[in-house]
């Protein structure tokens, strides 16, 4: 047990000085092309240095993520971040449990859906008209979120809620649950740590 | 009341005078007439009450109109070679989101420098009009939609205009292969034809017309760019291929990085 311990401190630890030597190879590549006039080439690498650092920081927020959500356990081979400067930004991907029961976590930075969500969760009218008894307007650590109920196909209830954090969209979804249950499943999220992290 | 007499009277007679009957003679004398009416009531109305009739601008509450101001003073892009060092000890420090920010802000700044370069290499007049580059404008913004916009502006006196917009976002190439990629939308088979596949120095684009807009081309540029012309009052097609091929589009490719 002790040398599996070791091995994944060992692998853990390299993979964070591989990400550290593409960040500070993209950077120094894109100081070198800048002094030397290159201003596309520049731009290219500090866009391969933006990718490398979007990586870090979606393995920083995997970190803050608790281990498991009521019964349902975190299955960290299924963790994925991923990165794509530009149009969105990075994806920052989490499950907890079995299929049936599964909990997701997805974070989306520059997520499209950003302006429609938020005009729902600011407009009143808006938001009350397009509430009714599968959707509402829910508050998870003061941050304001749109929770939707669906119906899976044994007759239970699968629970979606999506938060904006500045330009970026979190999306936790739990199946065979209750609100309350989900509710309480989404404050267990640092919501402040990776809104700081990810904004 | 003595003006809004005779503009009516004048009214009258144009309007049943049969050589009179061009349009744009019949909308100045109109507006002239409302222009006196409008006057003319309004200054009874507040001779009469004292108190505006509400055609002014709204200023709620007494607050002021805004009449003068200095504006805001331009900054300079970011310093791309402080940005890139504070984002090298942002990562060293672990902080991540500053050195994230100082990474975007370094790319902004290079951005603006590439667009000014792309503003200087294009040519002072096309299609027969000087650039008018108090409308120039390079925009870069790493948090939005849009990378890099470019734009210049062609006009004459003549209400002639030629807008162009370059961009290094996908959005702009993306826009013009999903018009490729849809035959129907392009090829109308009507008996008028408002859109239209077209080559510009070997570059796929798309030309549409539109009577209240006039011409629009747009091209993509390699992986992730594009170019827009908005041609306002171009007589044809032709004129508008035209100019748009009097651009060094391969020269523009290059300072874009692309293929």
């Amino acid at each position: 047990m002790k040398h599996v311990i070791i091995a994944i401190i060992f692998i853990f630890s390299g993979a964070t000085g591989l990400m550290a030597q593409g960040f500070d190879k993209a950077l120094g590549t894109a100081q070198a092309a800048y002094n030397g006039g290159k201003l596309q080439e520049a731009h290219y690498a500090l866009l391969q240095a933006m990718q490398e650092i979007d990586i870090t920081i979606g393995k920083e927020v995997l970190k803050l993520l608790p281990p498991k959500m009521e019964d349902r356990q975190v299955k960290t081979a299924e963790d994925n971040v991923s990165s794509n400067a530009g149009f969105i930004g990075a994806t920052i991907h989490r499950t907890y449990g079995d299929t049936s029961r599964q909990a997701e976590l997805n974070i989306i930075s520059n997520s499209p859906m950003i302006a429609m969500l938020n005009t729902m969760l600011n407009t009143p009218m808006l938001g009350g008209m397009m509430s009714d008894a599968n959707n509402k307007n829910v508050k998870v650590q003061g941050y304001k979120g749109r929770l939707t109920a669906s119906d899976l196909s044994d007759g239970k209830k699968k629970y979606e809620i999506q938060i904006p954090l500045g330009s970026a969209l979190l999306t936790f979804s739990v199946g065979d649950c209750t609100e309350a249950q989900m509710l309480a499943m989404a404050n267990t999220l640092p919501m402040q740590q990776i809104a700081k992290l990810i904004q | 009341m003595k003006k809004l007499f005779i503009f009516t009277v004048l009214l009258g007679i144009i309007w049943y005078s049969p050589a009179a009957y061009g349009q744009g003679i019949m909308k100045k004398l109109k507006d002239k007439v409302n222009q006196a009416v409008d006057k003319t009531l309004n200054n009874e109305v507040q001779k009469q009450t004292g108190v505006s009739s509400g055609n002014e601008p709204a200023n709620g509450a007494g607050k002021p109109v805004n009449k003068g101001g200095a504006g805001l003073t331009n900054t300079e892009p970011p310093d791309v070679k402080a940005q890139m060092i504070e984002a090298q000890s942002a990562h060293k420090a672990a902080q991540y989101s500053d050195a994230r920010y100082a990474l975007s802000q370094a790319l902004m700044g290079v951005e603006i420098q590439l667009g000014k370069e792309i503003l200087l290499s294009l040519p002072k007049n096309a299609a027969g009009m000087p650039a008018d580059t108090l409308q120039d404008k390079v925009m870069s913004t790493q948090w939005g939609w849009s990378n890099l916009s470019i734009q210049r502006v062609y006009k004459n006196n003549a209400d002639k205009q030629m807008t162009m917009v370059i961009g290094n976002t996908g959005i702009y190439s993306g826009l013009a292969q999903l018009y490729f990629a849809n035959a129907g939308m392009v090829e109308a088979a009507g008996e008028q034809q408002n859109y239209k596949q077209v080559k510009v120095k070997g570059n796929k684009g798309i030309i549409q017309f539109d009577e209240n807009k006039g011409y629009s081309l747009i091209i993509g540029l390699g992986q992730s760019s594009g170019i827009i012309w908005e041609c306002i009052n171009f007589a044809t097609e032709k004129e508008v291929m035209d100019a748009a091929n009097s651009f060094d589009i391969d020269g523009i490719k290059e300072l874009l990085g692309e293929q």
